[in-house]
């Protein structure tokens, strides 16, 4: 009697549908969770009671001012942070360059010429960041920190501790701020170059492997030091433009302005936008849209009138909540794409 | 995308055949259901810490005409700092008085200007009837003072002054000129040596002004004291470890103030804590716990009454009338005032614990049976 293999057949899995095409290239982009995210997060309060408030343009200006400065620091700070880096100081370059600005134009610079030296100080400050970091050893936490606290009270020196009036005016004033969507301008210039250096330059790819993996990136003959010492110093350009850029919009250069808190959103919108922390991958496109969320639920809040003693357990509740919204739609996606 | 890296996250593999198809079922709809009551409870809590919209017009107050509901709103630079709660308490109180929904109370917790201003825009945006700030800074809410006023809504500056804008009425204390009386006052006590001035946010304009009226009153009375000033930050739990750090560092001080209320309370927390007590003169502004305890058990030699509850109840009072009237009611300027608490007036303050000044009891407090002759009046000639 031949013994019999019983018959374990299954159906055959279905076949996977082919996985071209835009609507699938589209579902491949890791920025799209957070698209999603930041549109419900939008739909929320659009349709919620203050919506017909909302949904008006001076309304958006507002958005815009929250989320701008935010992700052009994020610009700076996602790239880092794929390197495996961090920069602590990013808030405190932010209010600093511009009093760097105001000490060239008070010793008779003209307006240009101060502009052009406040921002090489700017790289000045990302080149020691990386400079420290790289031929030291010194982990980028301490470094920039150091940096941040030294900034700020450079920054108080710097300001005499008084608020100053920018002196900017004219169509350079309205290309630095005082035209209403400029600094808008700036965050998307500034993220689409980064994501275009990110995902199709050289540089990208040295600088996800030298976040990724150091040690092989050095083996393979990567300049992992000088990836990091240009990214240190983009991002410090970065802030100071920032800086400058959102207080001529203001109409004010402000000692208090920036600070930790600052670089503290620019680096929660990198990651919450899908930038590891602990490097080796990331998106800038992804942090504009987590600036872009941030600051929809905190403008968002404050137009419905949530008093401050409260506003903080809200945005607390609502990031949360966007986040596990985010990282449902993420393994959605996955499952959908395997 | 195919050159590009980043997009790469979920290359082409053929599926592989997973586990027993009901449970991976099973375990998704539980986690949709997990996620999506999640979510559900999350809009609840949401929605639970939102403040009500604005409901239907009330009933007429008193004898005055029938109003809507106005909903005003206050924005400050320090809005968790204690100071600002009798203010809260005053313009809570004021808008029950008139019948209307409590004022919103938002800005920035640290002296943010850039924060401040989105706060004023947003509230433009969301329509309020009117807007109470204090002017921390020179050129920043002059444009959005033209935007509100062009939206008929009335600004009213309280707590904090300063020239070139545009706000209808100032209700406050004259910041430099307080700051020149306490540098008088300290000037019959210190004649020469070193002093400690506490300052929580240096060159913003609600105490800067104090500070330059106080150097500026030395300057003229007792030159021989040396200004020393300590940056104590705008929280208040970081302000006792400055002042502390400073004085360790200048032991042979005659004198320990502050120009704000949280340093202040520092001040007389660190002097009960260490002893010093009559070793060193001290004084400062404002009515938190600490520094009114001080001021009774001869820690500090004065503290300064700008009335922080008038600057909420004031500004509530008048943004209604001017509404009710049609701008007929002009919001008038007005000094919250200017008095020195010394261990000779602390009682009612110390033992009522009202509400008024930040506590917590809502009682009536007894009139005294006489009261004290004030400071003998002056007018401008």
């Amino acid at each position: 009697m031949a013994q019999q293999t019983p018959q374990l057949t299954r159906s055959a899995p279905p076949a996977p549908a082919a996985r071209t095409g835009f609507g699938k290239g589209l579902l491949r982009r890791r920025e799209l969770s957070i698209v999603l995210v930041a549109i419900a997060a939008f739909a929320y309060f659009s349709l919620g009671s203050y919506g017909s408030a909302f949904n008006t343009t001076n309304n958006y200006h507002i958005i815009m001012q929250y989320f701008a400065p935010w992700a052009i620091i994020a610009a700076g700070e996602s790239m880092l942070l794929i390197c495996g880096e961090i920069d602590l100081s990013a808030g405190f370059t932010f209010s600093f360059i511009p009093f760097v600005f105001m000490s060239f134009y008070n010793q008779g610079l003209d307006v240009p010429l101060s502009l052009v030296l406040a921002v090489l100080v700017a790289m000045g400050i990302g080149l020691v960041n990386g400079v420290i970091r790289t031929v030291f050893n010194l982990a980028s936490f301490i470094t920039t920190l150091g940096m941040g606290f030294f900034l700020e009270g450079m920054t108080y020196i710097q300001s005499g501790a008084e608020p100053a009036q920018p002196p900017i005016t004219g169509t350079l004033g309205d290309l630095l701020g005082d035209w209403r969507w400029s600094e808008l301008g700036w965050a998307l210039i500034i993220v689409a170059v980064m994501q275009a250096a990110l995902s199709y330059t050289k540089y990208g790819v040295y600088a996800q492997a030298a976040g990724g993996n150091p040690l092989s990136a050095a083996e393979s003959g990567i300049k992992v030091n000088r990836v990091k010492v240009a990214t240190f110093t983009l991002t410090s350009l970065f802030a100071g433009l920032a800086g400058l850029v959102d207080q001529v919009r203001v109409g004010s250069f402000d000692p208090t302005s920036g600070g930790s808190d600052m670089m503290f959103m620019s680096v929660a919108a990198a990651v919450i936008g899908g930038t590891a922390l602990l490097g080796g991958s990331g998106t800038v496109i992804g942090a504009l849209f987590g600036a872009i969320l941030l600051a929809i639920i905190k403008e968002g809040f404050t137009l419905s009138g949530v008093s401050a003693y409260a506003f903080d357990v809200v945005i607390g509740i609502a990031v949360v909540a966007a986040m596990l919204l985010n990282v449902y739609i993420s393994s959605l996606r996955g499952r959908y794409l395997r | 995308m195919s050159g590009s890296i980043a997009g790469q996250e979920f290359p082409s593999a053929p599926a592989t055949a997973g586990p027993e198809g009901g449970s991976l079922e099973r375990r998704s709809v539980l986690r949709a259901l997990g996620l999506g009551g999640g979510a559900a409870l999350a809009a609840t809590a949401l929605a639970a810490c939102g403040s009500s919209r604005n409901s239907s017009s009330t009933g007429s107050i008193g004898d005055f005409p029938k109003t809507s509901a106005w909903k005003f709103a206050f924005i400050n630079h320090v809005t968790t700092n204690s100071f600002f709660a009798p203010t809260q308490s005053g313009m809570k109180d004021a808008a029950s008085l008139l019948g209307l929904p409590a004022p919103t109370w938002t800005g920035s917790e640290n002296g943010v200007v850039s924060e401040m201003v989105s706060a004023f825009e947003t509230a433009i945006s969301a329509n309020v009837a009117g807007i109470a700030i204090p002017l921390t800074d020179s050129n920043a809410f002059i444009a959005p003072t033209k935007a509100a006023l062009a939206a008929g809504i009335p600004v009213i500056a309280y707590n904090a002054n300063a020239s070139g804008n545009y706000a209808l009425a100032y209700v406050g204390q004259d910041l430099y000129q307080s700051g020149y009386q306490m540098g008088l006052k300290i000037a019959t006590e210190v004649t020469s040596g070193d002093i400690l001035v506490g300052i929580s946010q240096p060159g913003s304009l609600n105490v800067q002004p104090r500070l330059d009226g106080l150097k500026a009153a030395l300057a003229a009375k007792a030159p021989g004291v040396t200004v020393h000033t300590v940056d104590t930050g705008a929280a208040q739990a970081g302000e006792l470890s400055a002042m502390e750090s400073a004085y360790q560092g200048l032991k042979a001080a005659k004198g320990i103030y502050a120009v704000d209320a949280g340093s202040t309370a520092s001040i007389a927390e660190m002097i009960s804590k260490y002893g010093i007590k009559g070793q060193v003169h001290a004084g400062g502004y404002d009515l938190l716990a600490d520094s009114i305890t001080g001021v009774s058990s001869g820690a500090l030699d004065f503290t300064i009454d700008q009335s922080a509850y008038l600057q909420g109840f004031l500004p509530v009072l008048y943004m209604f009338m001017y509404r009710m009237t049609g701008t007929l009611v002009f919001p008038p300027a007005t000094d919250t005032g200017l008095t020195f608490v010394t261990s000779e007036n602390v009682s009612p303050y110390a033992s009522s614990k009202s509400w008024i000044e930040g506590g917590a009891t809502k009682a009536l407090v007894p009139m005294p049976g006489s009261i004290g002759l004030p400071a003998p009046s002056t007018v401008q000639s």
